[in-house]
């Protein structure tokens, strides 16, 4: 459930960051608002995608205190 | 826009390869082929994820966030023409983001490397000293401006040749493995990043192809103005190897000495543009 939500983000960020770009390209989105949506959409996207592709969620646990 | 985004990180992660091969080479190792920064990224993201159970579980996440937005935004700036003001900002900003890093695990590593990006913000004072010679010169702060400029006049590299050293070192002061690296020397584990590992580490690698892309980029545009894509690229890599060397042929310096030796470079230049602005 938690994977197919992060997909759906992906896919959603990386639509919102193609028509901003071809948007900004044709001049019908003025740049400054496409660079807006590239700023949020990029980074959201790009962690999405990596928990939609990554393996499934260990437990936690406490960090690293040596060796 | 997002291919240029895409590709820089790309190209960004490429060149932490080569400079992780060209400092191999130097110190007669073979090292890892130039493309491991890439795998390194695609590993990260395919790995078993979480956030440890002491970390501050909004922070941990959030900062990944902000550590790549601040650097599309930066890439923004550059391509944009716009203020070089920003542009610095962001750069000082990445300093917070690392201490951001740090804090929100709750490892003892991640909180060292976390003070000590800090205490690096000293790297920083080179880069404002930069900008007041360049403003001395050009008269504006915005690259557009400046790329003007230097259509008219030529490269500013030959007119503030001490302003592109400060910038220089300053983007020494970024490289990984370099003499000024001391948020994440071997001696904190990992520093800041220790603690984010798998999905967060993969953002973090992307923050980092971007990040080196820009500094780079920024770099060319500022100091020798607007060149052809091919140029442009040849010389990001020409610059990144330059800087491969200075990493390898020189040893990582302690906190405080590192701290110093920017200081006494960015003071020295201080006294070299406060002259400058008296003659012009």
């Amino acid at each position: 459930m938690e994977k197919t939500a992060a997909l759906g983000i992906a896919i959603a960020c990386g639509a919102a960051m193609g028509l901003a770009s071809v948007g900004a390209a044709a001049g019908r989105v003025p740049p400054v608002l496409a660079g807006g949506v590239l700023i949020l959409a990029f980074p959201v996207g790009a962690l999405a995608l990596f928990r939609w592709w990554c393996a499934g969620e260990g437990e936690e646990d406490i960090p690293f205190l040596g060796y | 826009m997002i291919g240029e985004l895409i590709g820089a990180t790309v190209f960004g992660l490429l060149l932490l390869g080569i400079h992780r091969k060209v400092i191999a080479r130097i110190q007669g190792r073979p090292g890892p082929p130039v493309w491991q920064e890439i795998l390194h990224t695609l590993k990260f993201s395919f790995k078993e994820s979480w956030v440890p159970r002491t970390a501050s579980r909004v922070l941990f996440v959030g900062i990944v966030l902000v550590a790549i937005a601040i650097w599309v935004a930066a890439f923004q700036v550059v391509l944009a023409g716009g203020s070089l003001l920003i542009l610095f900002g962001i750069y000082m900003l990445h300093k917070i983001v690392e201490h951001g890093f740090g804090l929100s695990s709750g490892s003892p590593y991640g909180k060292f490397g976390g003070v000590r990006s800090v205490i690096s913000a000293a790297s920083e004072i080179p880069l404002f000293v930069s900008i007041a010679g360049i403003v001395l010169l050009t008269g504006s702060l915005l690259i557009s401006d400046i790329e003007a400029w230097q259509a008219v006049h030529g490269p500013l590299l030959y007119a503030l040749p001490l302003a592109a050293l400060a910038m220089y070192l300053v983007l020494l002061s970024k490289m990984p493995w370099g003499p000024f690296s001391i948020v994440e020397s071997k001696e904190i584990v990992s520093g800041y990043k220790t603690e984010h590992f798998g999905i967060w580490r993969a953002g973090l690698e992307v923050c980092n192809g971007l990040k080196t892309s820009v500094l780079l980029y920024s770099f060319i545009v500022v100091f020798l103005g607007p060149l052809p894509l091919l140029w442009v690229l040849l010389l990001m890599l020409g610059i990144q190897v330059s800087l491969s060397f200075a990493c390898a042929l020189t040893p990582m310096l302690a906190p405080f000495d590192s701290v110093t030796v920017q200081s006494l470079v960015a003071g020295a230049l201080l006294l070299y543009f406060l002259a400058l602005g008296v003659v012009l």
